[in-house]
Formats: structure tokens, sequence, C-alpha cells
């Protein structure tokens, strides 16, 4: 009983402390609006990075933090922190169009995604796991109803075969989503004018020069720099620094 | 076969001995030593006796040009004396006049270490014909080098002259190249053919091929331009081939290399006035109008103005860049893209296009100021400053009013929507904190709830496969049936012993015999009696012990008719017999 009763008051305590922990961030997150209301971009910007250090994550501070950046010129960054927050929101329209706002404004060469890779983008790889294991269990359904009535056969047989051809042609979707999703990783471009290398290291002849801003697909890491390639095809090293990595599409 | 064969080793060490005797060896030498600035020479690195994998890299001369045209071989058989060579050619030309040393060259082949002798190569100026030369019309073709001015300003770019005269005897012309272009003072830039006019000089009629070249004056002080070299092939007619008919027809012409020289000019650059420098001139020379833009003007603070700026003229239009505001402080400017587009064949006339998005910081900005370009004039000397006046603004706090947004427009066409002006206005709200979790399809308990309906199907298959087989079974239906009809059979034979029933418990029991032995015998229940138990074939392999009790039961059944008083243990242990019993006829193979 004794044991029991610490272990309530411990659970009490950490639901108070996280309790008082959300109020601080709601309270930070408030200033940091305000800052932003008064035309004060750079503050704000460096308010909601503070509180994304505490861990705390949602997608309205994601994407106040990336309109706080783009304001205060910071193209990459502000990229970056809208991509987080699509993570946490796909289907956040304010998020998308933000970004997609953001995106035209970088200037020169930068990662378009191809159509196929739009198509795909249609539903987010949840979105498309979800859709797919309903068809499943439902196609799967009715060829166990199949085993139990076998009078329901005829019956039964079109709406099988179409459940069928679904599940394949949604699960071939999905396949190539998650072959996307885990095959790509890319990287935002967080600095201006930053030079691309031929080679991992300073002395390395010039590539081409990246804006801020400008996406690129990542093809290696090594210690301290990134192999990427560009939107022309382009495959050069930069510095880690001066890019943010993103997770996968 | 001993003579033939002593013959043959002796032929054999002889052939050996005279390869062996011809030493390989490498040497360098030039078709001619002294050659007229424009004319070119021809370097030979031969190979004797060995033979290098590739052309040998030769050794930088300042002032001369080496191209490797190819090589060339030979093999000789001379007296019973082979010797084969390889020689690689080289084309060299000469950048200006003077005495060159072309170095030894030290060449490694097969592990044999050759050097070459160094080799002296002199270039001679080319005077530019006299004018009584050139008023004559003795000469087949000649250059002439033109400026449109002789003072020009540091910085200025003027277009230079160089015609090519060809006197009218010359049929055609080919290989025109410049060999040397020096120019003192002088950048260098692009070329540009215009088309052939014909003019007489002298008494001769020529066609003059002219060529248009950019020169920018890249210091103040004397320049010089020239004596620029060229050389071309020309066509000229072949002298009279006697009485042949067919010569005039057949007649090709006669080709002849001609090397071409200009005078020397000389000009002289200005330094551009150091009174009323505008304080925003940044170096651009030439003669340029201005037209800015900017839009939008109704925006929030932060909001992007993009800045259109078109520099319209003629002057070194790829140098200018965009100047510096200095009055735009209140403005965060974003780096600008710039477009230029010619109108020329040099690229000095045309329009270069900024384009700048700039954008206020603050709710106080009221406009966006002028926007000024400064530039120096050569054609009148002077500095011009062009200003565009400031552009209104109307510019709101942040925070103040609901942004402009993506949202729609109900009255827009919804095929081509309207480009949005900002970024969507911050979330007041912070939301649920969360984290962005493993993607479901790498998730392992979404993938392991996905295999529910997958073992759900095999369950019911199997069950359908049994069901299925147990319909097509009469006889293994039966014996289910009979097993199940024992089981209960059972709890009723120790109900009726527990109530002291003798006639319902010998009954059941007996329809129970029945019922079992009708199944393992495959025949009707009904048919059963004690004297299966001798006759069937099939209990005749059953163990003894079995049959016997079998007969004991029949027995007890048949007595209890005629003695029907029994206590329960009794009862108890005739359905303790009967199930052991039972248990042993179902062992029997049917």
């Amino acid at each position: 009983m004794r044991l029991a009763g610490r272990f309530g008051l411990l659970v009490l305590a950490l639901a108070f402390a996280e309790n008082l922990f959300a109020a601080d961030i709601t309270s930070d997150f408030s200033a940091a609006n305000k800052l932003y209301a008064e035309g004060k971009f750079p503050a704000a910007a460096a308010s909601y990075e503070q509180i994304l250090k505490t861990g705390a994550a949602s997608p309205a501070l994601l994407f106040n933090y990336g309109n706080a950046e783009f304001k205060s010129g910071h193209l990459g960054r502000a990229i970056a922190a809208y991509r987080h927050a699509e993570l946490l929101a796909p289907r956040d329209a304010e998020i998308r169009a933000n970004l997609q706002f953001v995106g035209n404004q970088v200037q020169g060469v930068t990662l378009r995604e191809s159509r196929w890779q739009n198509w795909l983008g249609v539903l987010t790889l949840n979105e498309g796991a979800i859709l797919t294991a309903v068809l499943f269990w439902l196609t799967l359904a009715l060829f166990i109803a199949r085993q139990i009535r076998p009078a329901l056969v005829p019956k039964l047989r079109n709406a099988t075969w179409i459940f069928l051809a679904l599940t394949v042609f949604s699960a071939s979707v999905l396949a190539l989503q998650a072959a996307n999703h885990f095959s790509k990783a890319s990287a935002v471009v967080v600095a201006d004018n930053v030079t691309a290398r031929s080679g991992p290291f300073d002395e390395a002849q010039s590539a081409f020069t990246a804006r801020d801003g400008a996406e690129l697909s990542v093809l290696d890491r090594r210690d301290d720099w990134v192999q990427v390639v560009d939107g022309a095809g382009k495959i050069a090293w930069l510095p880690v620094k001066q890019v943010e990595i993103l997770p996968g599409a | 076969m001993l003579p033939k064969l002593k013959i043959l080793v002796v032929l054999l060490v002889v052939v050996l001995l005279h390869v062996a005797g011809f030493a390989a060896s490498f040497s360098a030498s030039l078709d001619r030593d002294t050659v007229t600035l424009g004319e070119n020479a021809t370097l030979s690195l031969k190979f004797e006796g060995v033979q290098p994998a590739d052309a040998p890299n030769l050794p930088a001369v300042a002032g001369l040009q080496f191209q490797y045209v190819g090589p060339s071989s030979s093999f000789s058989f001379i007296n019973g004396q082979t010797s084969s060579s390889i020689t690689y050619n080289y084309v060299v030309a000469a950048q200006r006049s003077g005495e060159f040393v072309i170095p030894g060259m030290r060449v490694s082949v097969n592990g044999q270490q050759f050097a070459s002798t160094p080799l002296t190569f002199s270039v001679q100026n080319v005077a530019a014909p006299s004018a009584a030369a050139v008023n004559s019309g003795s000469e087949i073709a000649f250059l002439k080098l033109t400026l449109p001015q002789k003072k020009i300003y540091s910085g200025q770019t003027i277009i230079g002259q160089v015609d090519l005269y060809l006197r009218d005897e010359v049929q055609n012309y080919g290989n025109f190249q410049f060999t040397s272009m020096p120019a003192e003072g002088f950048q260098i830039g692009k070329m540009a053919q215009s088309a052939n006019r014909t003019t007489q000089v002298g008494n001769r009629r020529y066609t003059v091929v002219p060529i248009s070249v950019a020169l920018t004056a890249v210091k103040a002080g004397a320049l010089t331009l020239g004596p620029i070299t060229a050389s071309a092939v020309v066509v000229l007619p072949q002298q009279n081939q006697g009485n042949d008919p067919f010569s005039a027809f057949f007649n090709r012409g006669e080709q002849r290399q001609v090397t071409l020289t200009t005078e020397e000019l000389q000009a002289q650059a200005m330094s551009l006035p150091s009174e009323n420098v505008p304080p925003d001139f940044n170096g651009i020379i030439g003669n340029f109008s201005l037209a800015v833009s900017a839009g939008p003007t109704n925006l929030t603070v932060g909001d992007p103005v993009t800045v259109r700026v078109q520099i319209t003229g003629r002057g070194a239009l790829d140098s200018i860049a965009l100047p510096a505001q200095n009055s735009w402080s209140n403005f965060k400017a974003f780096p600008p893209t710039a477009k230029v587009e010619t109108h020329d064949q040099f690229g000095l006339q045309g329009t270069k296009t900024f384009e700048q998005i700039v954008s206020p910081q603050n709710s106080d900005v009221r406009e966006l100021p002028p926007f000024t370009f400064s530039f120096f004039n050569p054609d009148d000397g002077k500095y011009h400053t062009l200003t565009q006046p400031a552009t209104p603004l109307t510019v709101r706090s942040a925070g103040a009013t609901v942004l402009p947004t993506i949202a729609g427009n109900q009255n827009a066409n919804p095929e081509s929507p309207a480009s949005p002006k900002d970024i969507l206005p911050i979330k007041e709200n912070l939301g649920a904190l969360t984290h962005a979790g493993v993607p479901l399809v790498a998730a392992p308990r979404f993938l392991v709830v996905q295999s529910l309906p997958v073992l759900a199907f095999f369950a019911a298959f199997i069950w359908r496969k049994r069901t299925d087989s147990l319909a097509n079974n009469p006889r293994l239906r039966r014996q289910r049936a009979v097993a199940q009809l024992v089981r209960e059979g059972l709890n009723d034979l120790h109900k009726f012993a527990a109530a002291n029933q003798p006639d319902e418990f010998f009954a059941t029991l007996f329809r129970l015999l029945q019922e079992q032995l009708g199944e393992r015998l495959d025949c009707p229940a009904t048919a059963i009696t004690e004297n299966v138990i001798e006759d069937h074939p099939v209990l005749r392999g059953a163990p003894k012990a079995t049959l016997d009790g079998l007969r004991e039961l029949f027995q007890l059944c048949n007595q209890a008719r005629y003695a029907p008083v029994r206590g329960s243990a009794e009862l108890n242990s005739v359905a303790a017999q009967f199930e052991k019993t039972v248990g042993e006829v179902q062992e029997v193979k049917a």
C-alpha cells in the first residue's frame, strides 16, 4: 500500500510538471507571436527556436517559426521549418501554401519534384498505408466470407475481384511512396551563396553556387560534408553546417 | 639435319646482330629556324629504333605555341640493314617577334633515357607595306587598322576596325587567322565581320573584308595597338598553260600563303574627370536611360516588393551592377537577378534588367525612396545621374490586420488562381505538442495488425477444408456422431446408476453398444446382436479381452430383463466396464 501510494504521488507530480511545462511553452509561444506582430521578426524567430530547443514541437510552432524566418530573410530556414511542420500535419493547407510561396522566392536552381512524385504526394505515406490496410482487410473479409458461406461465392465474385485489384493497386502505390520516402534524403541550403565543391574539403574546386533556400538531394555524407545533387543534376559537396538535412518526403 | 640447323642458327644470330647493332636515337629539329611573325614552323621529334607510347610533351616557351599535328613513321631495309623511325610533328606559332630557344628535351622510352639538343628559333617582324606600295597596287593583300578616335577615356569601349584588303585578281581566300594582336592598355573584346565591299586603292580595285573589334581602355595614359599580324591563303589565277585548251577549264587557281601586318597605332586614354563625381558613381561609362517600377505598393511589414530596374543604352552592359541605394535602409534587400538583352554584335547596345525583392522592415515606411543611377558619358565628357522618383507605399503592421491570403476570391477563375502576394499569417494557438513518429509502414505494431486478417483467412480456409472433408466421408461423420453419442450416453448411464434405474440403464447401455459396434462394423445399429462378436470378420482381429468384455456386457443386458434388481454401485461398475470396453472397440480397425 505504501509503495502504491508513493507511485501515485509520482504520477501526480509528473502530471503536474507536464502541465507546468506546457503552460510555460504556451506563454513563450504567445510572447513570440507578439514579437512577430510587432514586426520584430528576427527576435520572434529566436523565441520560436528557443521553444523548439526544449524538445516541444507542434505544427503551429514550426509554422510560425517558418514565417518568422522568412520575414527575417532566411528562406532556407523557413523552408526547413515548414517541411518539419508538414511532417506533423501533412494536410495543413496553410503550411503547404506558405511552403509553396517561400519556395517560389528561392533564386537559382532548386530541386523540383517530378510529376510522378507530385502524383504520389496526393496522399501522405500514412494515409496511403491506412487506405491500403482498409482495402486489404475488406478483401480478406470477402475471402473469409467465401470460405464460411460457399453459397455466397457467386454473389461475391465481382466484389472480391474489384477489391483485390484495388488492394494490389493501392499496395503498389504505397510501395512507390515508401521507396520514395526512405530512399530520398534532401537538404535545404540555409546560408546565402554557398559554394558547392567538387570534393569534401575546403580547397576543392568550386562546382556551383547554391542559393539560400535551394533544396538538394542528399547522396552521401562524409564527416562535416554532405554530397548533394541540385535540380540541374550537378553533384557537389557542401559543408553540413550550411545546410539543414530534411526528413524524408 | 644437323648442317641445316647450324645454318639456321647462324642466320638468326646474324639478324639479331643487325638489329642489336642498330642503336636507338632521339632528335629534335625545325624545318626552318627563321620565320617572319605570322608564319609557322614545324618541329619534328624523331625516334629511331624505338617507339614511345605517346607523343612527348613539349616544354613551355614564352611567346611560342606548339600544336601537335600527328606522327609519321618509316621503315627501311637496305643491304640487309633494317631501320624504323617515328616522327612526332608540331606546328610552332610565334606570338611575338624575337629570338627563342626551344630547350633540349629528355625522354624515357622503355627505361632508356634520350635527350635532344636545344634549338634556336628566330621570329622576325614583318613590316607593314608602305603607303607607296599600297597605292601602287603591288600588294596582293594587306591589312589596315583604324581607330574611330585617338583620345578616349579610361574604361571607355570603342570599336576598332581591322580591314583585310584583297586585290581584285584574288579569286578566293581562306584560313584567315590573326596570329598576334598586341595591345598595350587595351582589352580586346568581341570581334565581328561585316559585309564585304569594294574600293579603289591607287589604280587597282580591292575587296575589303571589314572586321570590327571591341577595344576597352583599361588604363589611363598612352595606349598602343598593333602591329596586328594575320595569315591567310589566297587563291590567284594560274599562269597560262600554253595552248592547252583544257587549262582554262581546269584552272583551279594557285594557292599562296600570305602574311599580313598592320601599322602600330597610338592612342591616348584620359582619366575620368575628378570634379562633379556623383557619390553613387561606380565606374559605368556609356550613355544610358533608366526605368524603374515597383509593386505591390499596398503591403504588410515584411512583405516582398519587386523592384524592376531597366538600364538601356550603349556601354559595357555586362559590367553594370545594380547600384546600392543607401536611402533604402528601412528595407531588407534580397540579391537581385539580372538579365542582359543586347542588340549589337559586341554586346554594347541593349538593355540590362534587374529584379530585386525588397521588404519594408517597419510600418513607418511610406515610400520606396528615389532610385539613382550615375554614369559617365564619354561623348560629352560629363557625369550624369538619372533619378526615378520615390514610389509611395502603404505599409501595415504585420499583426494589425488580417494578412492577404491565398484564400479564395470567390469571383476568381478556379482554373487560374491569382498568385499569392505573401505568406499566410502566423497561428495564434500552439495546438497539441507532438512529434513526428515512424511512418506506419515501418511501425512493427501496424505490420503485426495486418497479419490478423491473413490468420483469420487461413483459419476459415482450414475450417472449410475440414468441413468439406467431413461432408464427403459418411463413415467419418458416423464415427464422430457415435463418439459424441457415447460421450453423452456415458453421462446418462451414470445418472441412471445414481438414480438406481436399472431398466433405463441397461436399455441405454444396449443401445450404445449397438451404435458403437454398428459404426465399427459399418452396419446398421439395429442389426447388432451378441452374435456379431463371433461372426463378424472385423472383430476377429480384436483382442480377446475386448471381445470378452463385449460378451459380458451383452449378457448383462440380457440378464437385466430377467433379474432387474441391481444396486447403484453395481450399475456404476458396469458403466465403468462399458467405458473401458468401448474405448478398446474404438481402437479396432474398421
